[in-house]
């Protein structure tokens, strides 16, 4: 049987602090009663006995020495004193322990110069009085001025403790008055006093079977650290995980989730007449066939695919329209180039001056000439333009109205609102034109010719940012309750509110919200803290683009009524139908639970590896035992089944060895910015390519490295198995401590990275013999292989029918342009964390 | 002078109208001048001028100068007082440049300048806070919370247009509200000033309702002492409201005033389209040629002249029209009207007893008035985002091909915003678009610099500078938000802290007046914590103490009784104790006999 690692002593017990009370000795005791009762004295205010005792050097004569001793038990009040009390506790319990209880009165009283040791009396005359007096017997919590001979633990002596540990616990009497003597090692001594605390327990507690069980049982807890610090954290870590997922599966419960609200009252969500229709139809066509014209135009002499792209003729129109219509109107170009494409295109902006306002605030309505899906957004457009020329003749506006268009919904925006803060790169164009504060933003979507069903709302940021909830609520609000349009969202066509609806809306949800992409043109403006959805129509319906102008004309209303940045309601939460949410506090726990059963294993490795166990030598330094501690010093899997019960293990303090631990986790975690760097600089064509190679180093790398650990790297020493569990120990630790913190932030993607991460946390070196080592180490690289980003992204891709190529294009756009940060947490959090683990399960074949 | 600007033609009215009565000891005028701007606005100048001499002014006889005004610059030493309240922007890319070259205008909100006569700094601050709590009350408007933090004194942005004697004993203060919202409360003490105090003259057509409605609106009051060189001294008194209404929105009654979609055959519609037809329509937008009155567009007609407005030859031409002559304007009965030769302006003289209005029908012309270039566009925003820091960004657009324009930019920062001025920075693109960076020394001709104490002062900050021909310059800066102490945040909602307006003023105008432009104010957004969780907290702990201690106070306080132990209260009664007391003694006396026995 493999004697189990080196383990600790058990961890903190209160029942020591009641304990250390008891055992107070006198001198110590009366202090402390000196202290309290003369802050009692104080109480009163008759004689103020700070005045009476303090050390006022004016005052010192030879009638008040006495405040030369009154000074240090007299307190201001009772902080200072209980403060005082607390720092004064220990110290003067350790000296009068050691030294006995006459030689503390001697010295810190009866001289009251207890800085001059030369002063101590001589101990023969001390133990004269006390061998007269016999002191040790009469007064309770003496402690005697022999204790050089009888030792610290002779104050049991005083209590009823001992008879009763005598009896309960067959110690040898010798070796308890004298362990020194005994030569029993220091750890030895504790362990026998701890045992000695669980017998006082024992013994003072109700002998009711049920607490006797209890009681065994914690104490079977205590005399066996296997179980604490081995079986423990894996079955806590495992508990973690699963309460995790079954914490999320339990949000779209009624009893978890939340009906919306509006909280910003300001808003008032449809208690406004829209008044957009009659005439403004013919407008709207007439600007229609307008742009048709253009359209058809393009598609006579343009390039390929001129039905989507914007032309410069089509801005120059958008331009003069809106300047017929009296706004400001400005254009801004752009560039971007990202794995190898260029995008450029041209915005066109106008703005809409508030009467008398004064430029601090203003509102966003963007209508990007193609959508999010890339599909021709006329409609949108054109109701865009409609409305400019119909709310410029309104009088009630507060904030200024910025009427936007870019060319497409992925780079329009971010070029738009990056140089409206000044923070554009230099192959942006700055603006021209510029108003106040953003307060929100709207972005139509209308690409389809026929009437629509409902409203789609799309409210993901990058990184996971959401609009603030008031405003997806004011939304819904105004589309369901006074438009009489549905609301729907997350692509959610038919929701009929049951269990699996709510939970795929919510899984929905978190996919975009982990992944961290611009879902449309509002996105960009979610970094700003600028609250902002997209208004798709969907479906089939009566509803014409006359009613989408009149939901965004009372949106724009609601805007306008804000008195602040809208900041009432929530920016995180999940959404499981358009009227209900969970927030923050109620999912949180999912993923820091996840991410929680990281950090508790790294800490239970930690201690692990602090100590040896008692069946080895622990005078032997730990440096020189490597070879022979490897094999049979080791924790494994298999080893500790057959573990069952230790008595009383003792252990010893074991020097951790950090260097080649902490050098190897952190040159890990840097390796990640060399594929960050590759798969955010390569050219597109090459992605696909890139993926399959990373496969194969992955599989590779991990191999290599364990070899080259196991082996010696060259080193004289080779890797000692605590080692081992001290790379795992940073590596989960690090784990834990970015997915916790990145589950504030971005709490879907914590929760991914989390749940792909789990495996990690019960993976070590495999021991025992070849035939089981090899196999097992194999199945188990080639199972973690399969969860490796890589693999991961192309079995996601060929789920879902997505080539490759596009996503990491799309990554790489993110990257360059949104300043999207979701491949810094795949490259430099799980892929380094993903790789230790393989090098561990890899270490067991060498 | 067949092209001359509105505003040089404003000053020189001026001067052929009111240089001979200046002389006079005192006298009062009033003028309105209208003028239809671009997309459909029409720019409305009142202006009111009063004049009393020196020796009346100091020995409390005020004449045209109100009373009540007069008293509080008597009493805060002030010689000369200039107060601005404006809402909206000026629109200089559409309207051109400023009436009275700026010099009227303030910036948005509240604009307090006056110079001061006092021995010292201190002294002369003293006067400045009398002088701003009196006028608080006067004109309805939050002037008290004009302290040193929002108080600045400018070096050069400035100089008094009056004529003083001991220049030198004279102290400048300046102060801005920017947060300040001007509507009517402010207006009625301001018509309180004037002599016909809007019951007639052109003031009679002030209504608050279409005064606050204009896009951009702007009153002054400004004080001065006159000497001209061979005459008495005289202290005068000039009122002006400056408004620019959109004229489709003022024409609106107002039993409708909601802007409904015009019915199909009411749309004006492009039919050279091919695709024109009875729905589908490309609208056409209307030219200048507006149709409006008096009536439609203030509400009211003008009441008369105002009796007091002296007109020594009779012919007080108090309502100027610029249009050209070719389009027709009808007029009431009583008025005479008066062309200029320069084929743009028209005035009228009224009558005093019948009410006059003025009407121009839609008409094509094909003359248009010229509306000059602005000498200088300047805008300014705050970039950046994040509660820590940010920057300003001053753009300055110089529109001539030919001359340069030198001006100083007067900044007033709060001193919750610290500018870091080793970070300003300057970019200037010329002509062919390309911008380069150039070091700010290469601009910046001058700095007069004060910086902020925390809540003491605001940062002071004059900036000469010059911008050469057909370029642009770009002004950045970066700055720091401090964070307030809770007690500091305002009581209102969040909506951020206002920073006030830049003042620009340039210096080689071709007449020697000095033309003023002002920015943009600028909202600031400092970290506020959400106070309305600790009030939620207060709120609820009050409740369930006040619930808890009022029970439990019941409770030890009230005693129970039931009904016929009532009657036994009535022992509590003065008649009861006494009694109680002789049963008392009674008993006890009993009782010492009994332990006799």
């Amino acid at each position: 049987m493999a004697t189990p690692a080196a383990l600790p002593p058990l961890p903190f017990n209160p029942g020591r602090v009641r304990s250390y009370l008891v055992r107070l000795p006198l001198f110590t005791r009366l202090v402390l009663l000196v202290i309290l009762a003369f802050w009692l004295l104080e109480l009163q205010t008759i004689w103020s006995v700070v005045e009476w005792g303090a050390l006022i050097p004016n005052e010192i004569n030879l009638g008040t020495m006495y405040r030369l001793n009154t000074y240090p038990i007299i307190h201001t009040g009772f902080f200072h004193a209980f403060l005082n009390a607390l720092a004064l506790t220990p110290l003067l319990e350790r000296f009068e322990a050691e030294h006995g209880t006459l030689t503390s009165i001697a010295l810190f009283v009866g001289l009251g110069l207890g800085y001059l040791k030369v002063l101590v009396p001589p101990e023969k005359v001390l133990r004269w009085i006390e061998g007269k007096l016999n002191l040790l017997g009469r007064l309770p919590h003496y402690v005697s001025v022999d204790q050089k001979t009888y030792g610290r633990d002779y104050i049991y002596n005083s209590a009823h403790l001992v008879s009763s540990v005598r009896r309960k616990f067959p110690v040898n009497n010798a070796e308890l008055r004298a362990p020194q003597q005994a030569g029993l090692s220091p750890s030895t001594r504790r362990n026998i006093r701890l045992n000695l605390l669980v017998v006082v327990d024992w013994e003072t507690s109700s002998n009711g079977s049920r607490s006797m069980a209890l009681k065994s049982a914690i104490r079977n807890l205590r005399n066996n650290p296997q179980l604490l610090f081995v079986r423990l954290p894996n079955i806590l870590s495992f508990l973690c995980i699963v309460v995790g997922v079954v914490w999320l599966l339990l949000l779209p419960l009624n009893d978890y989730s939340r009906q919306t609200y509006i909280s910003e009252n300001a808003l008032l969500p449809g208690q406004v007449h829209a008044y957009f229709t009659g005439s403004e139809q013919n407008i709207f066509r007439g600007y229609k066939k307008e742009l048709q014209a253009l359209i058809q135009e393009g598609r006579e002499n343009g390039p390929q695919n001129p039905e989507v792209e914007s032309t410069p003729a089509i801005s120059n129109k958008i331009y003069s329209i809106l300047q017929a219509a009296g706004l400001k109107v400005a254009t801004q170009k752009y560039e971007y180039t990202s794995a190898g494409i260029g995008y450029q295109g041209e915005n066109v902006y106008g703005i809409i001056h508030a009467p008398r306002g004064d430029a601090t605030e203003a509102i966003v309505l963007v209508a990007a000439w193609k959508t999010a899906d890339d599909e021709l957004n006329l409609n949108g457009v054109t109701l865009a333009l409609t409305l400019a020329r119909y709310f410029k003749r309104w009088s009630l506006w507060s904030k200024d109205i910025i009427f936007v268009f870019p060319p497409d919904s992925k780079t329009g925006t971010q070029a738009w609102i990056d140089a409206y803060h000044d923070l554009h790169p230099a192959s942006v164009q700055s603006l021209p034109l510029k108003s106040g504060a953003l307060q929100g933003a709207l972005v139509i979507e209308y690409p389809f010719e026929n009437h629509f069903h409902t409203l789609h709302i799309v409210y993901d940021g990058v990184n996971g940012q959401l609009p603030n909830l008031d405003l997806f609520n004011t939304a819904v609000a105004i589309a369901g309750g006074q438009m009489g349009i549905g609301a729907n969202l997350q692509e959610m066509w038919k929701h009929d509110d049951s269990y699996q609806d709510r939970l795929k809306t919510i899984l929905r949800g978190m996919t975009k919200q982990g992944l961290g992409y611009a879902t449309g043109a509002h996105s960009s403006f979610m970094p700003y803290h600028i609250d902002a959805i997209t208004l798709q129509p969907k479906g089939e319906g009566w509803e014409d683009e006359m009613a989408l102008g009149r939901t965004i004309e009372s949106l724009c209303r609601s805007l306008n009524n804000l008195l602040e940045h809208l900041h009432q309601s929530f920016f995180f939460y999940l959404l499981m139908q358009s009227n209900r949410f969970v927030s923050i506090g109620t999912y949180l726990p999912s993923a820091m639970l996840i991410a929680g059963n990281f950090t508790i294993m790294a800490i239970a490795l930690w201690m692990r590896t602090g100590y040896y166990s008692d069946s080895n030598k622990p005078s032997v330094p730990a440096g020189s035992e490597g070879p022979k501690s490897k094999s049979d010093q080791k924790p494994d899997l298999v080893a500790q089944k057959e573990v069952t019960e230790t008595k009383t293990v003792g252990s010893a303090v074991a020097e951790r060895v950090l260097a080649l631990p902490l050098s190897l986790v952190s040159g890990l975690h840097l390796l990640g910015l060399v594929p960050l760097w590759t798969f955010n600089t390569i050219f597109h064509q090459y992605f696909t390519a890139a993926t399959y190679i990373f496969v194969v180093v992955d599989i590779v790398l991990p191999l290599i490295l364990a070899a080259l650990l196991s082996n010696g790297l060259g080193i004289a020493r080779p890797i000692v198995p605590q080692q081992y569990l001290l790379i795992k120990s940073f590596a989960l630790l690090l784990l834990g401590l970015s997915l916790s913190t990145l589950a504030t932030l971005n709490f879907s993607l914590s929760f991914m990275i989390g749940l792909l991460c789990a495996p990690l946390s019960f993976i070590t070196r495999i021991q025992g013999p070849a035939a089981v080592r090899y196999p097992i180490s194999i199945l188990g690289l080639a199972l973690l292989n399969l969860l490796s980003p890589p693999a991961v992204l192309i079995g996601v891709c060929w789920y879902t029918g997505v080539p490759i190529e596009t996503v990491l294009t799309q990554a790489a756009f993110g990257w360059d342009v949104w300043g999207m940060w979701t491949q810094v947490v795949v490259w430099c959090v799980w892929w380094p964390a993903w790789l230790i683990g393989c090098v561990l399960l890899g270490s067991s074949m060498f | 002078m067949t092209v001359s600007s509105l505003f040089s033609l404003l000053l020189a009215l001026a001067v052929t109208l009111w240089s001979s009565p200046v002389s006079a000891s005192s006298d009062y005028h009033e003028q309105l001048f209208l003028q239809p701007l671009p997309q459909s606005s029409l720019l409305a100048s009142f202006n009111f001028r009063g004049n009393t001499s020196q020796q009346s002014f100091d020995n409390q006889h005020f004449q045209y100068i109100p009373r009540a005004l007069g008293q509080i610059l008597q009493h805060a030493h002030t010689k000369e007082l200039h107060l601005r309240f404006s809402t909206g922007r000026w629109d200089a890319e559409s309207w051109g440049p400023r009436p009275w070259n700026g010099s009227k205008e303030g910036g948005t909100g509240v604009e307090l300048w006056a110079w001061i006569d006092a021995v010292d700094d201190e002294e002369a601050f003293a006067k400045w806070i009398t002088l701003t709590q009196s006028l608080s009350g006067l004109f309805c408007a939050s002037l008290n919370f004009v302290d040193s933090t929002r108080t600045t004194r400018p070096v050069v942005s400035f100089d008094p247009t009056g004529d003083h004697s001991n220049v030198d004993g004279l102290h400048l203060l300046h102060g801005t509200l920017p947060g300040e919202v001007v509507c009517t409360e402010n207006l009625t003490p301001f018509l309180k000033l004037l002599p016909c105090k809007g019951k007639a003259g052109i003031s009679s057509l002030f209504d608050g309702h279409k005064l606050f409605d204009a896009a951009w609106q702007s009153m002054s009051v400004d004080l001065r002492p006159i000497c001209p060189s061979d005459g008495d001294c005289i202290v005068q008194i000039e009122q002006t409201v400056d408004m620019v209404l959109d004229i489709e929105r003022s024409k609106r009654s107002r039993s409708n005033p909601i802007p409904r979609p015009v019915p199909n055959d009411q749309l004006l519609c492009d039919t050279s389209k091919p695709y024109n037809s009875h729905d589908t329509c490309y609208p056409l937008e209307k030219a200048s040629g507006n149709a409006w009155s008096l009536q439609e567009v203030f509400g009211r007609t003008l009441n008369g002249a105002c009796p007091l407005a002296q007109s020594d030859d009779s012919s007080e031409q108090s309502v100027c029209l610029r249009v050209p002559h070719e389009r027709q304007v009808f007029h009431s009965e009583g008025a005479v009207e008066h062309k200029n030769e320069d084929g743009f302006t028209r005035c009228f003289s009224l009558s005093s007893s019948q009410p006059f209005d003025l009407s121009i029908p839609e008409q094509a012309v094909q003359t248009e008035v010229p509306l000059e270039e602005p000498v200088l566009h300047a805008e300014r925003t705050i970039v950046g985002h994040g509660q820590e820091r940010g920057g300003m960004r001053i753009i300055f657009v110089n529109p001539s091909k030919t001359a340069g324009v030198d001006f100083i930019l007067f900044e007033s920062l709060p001193w919750f915003l610290r500018p870091y001025i080793h970070t300003l920075q300057a970019t200037i693109t010329g002509a062919d678009g390309v911008p380069r960076e150039v070091p700010a020394s290469e601009l910046v001709t001058g700095t007069f610099y004060r910086p902020a104490i925390d809540r003491e002062r605001g940062t002071q900050l004059e900036l000469a500078l010059s911008v050469p021909a057909a370029s642009t310059v770009t002004l950045t800066y970066d700055f720091e938000k401090a964070i307030l102490r809770y007690t500091e945040y305002p009581p209102d909602a969040n909506r951020g802290f206002n920073v006030a307006p830049a003042v620009i003023r340039i210096l080689n105008s071709p007449d020697s007046a000095p033309i003023y432009i002002r920015s943009t104010s600028l909202l600031l957004q400092l970290p506020t914590p959400d106070f309305s969780m600790p009030y939620n907290v207060i709120i609820l702990t009050s409740t369930v103490i006040a619930l808890a201690f009022g029970t439990v106070f019941n409770i030890l306080v009230r005693r129970v009784v039931s009904v016929d132990e009532a009657a036994a209260l009535g022992a509590q009664s003065l008649k009861g104790r006494i009694l109680g007391k002789l049963v008392a003694i009674r008993d006890r006396l009993k009782r010492k006999e009994t332990k006799v026995e």
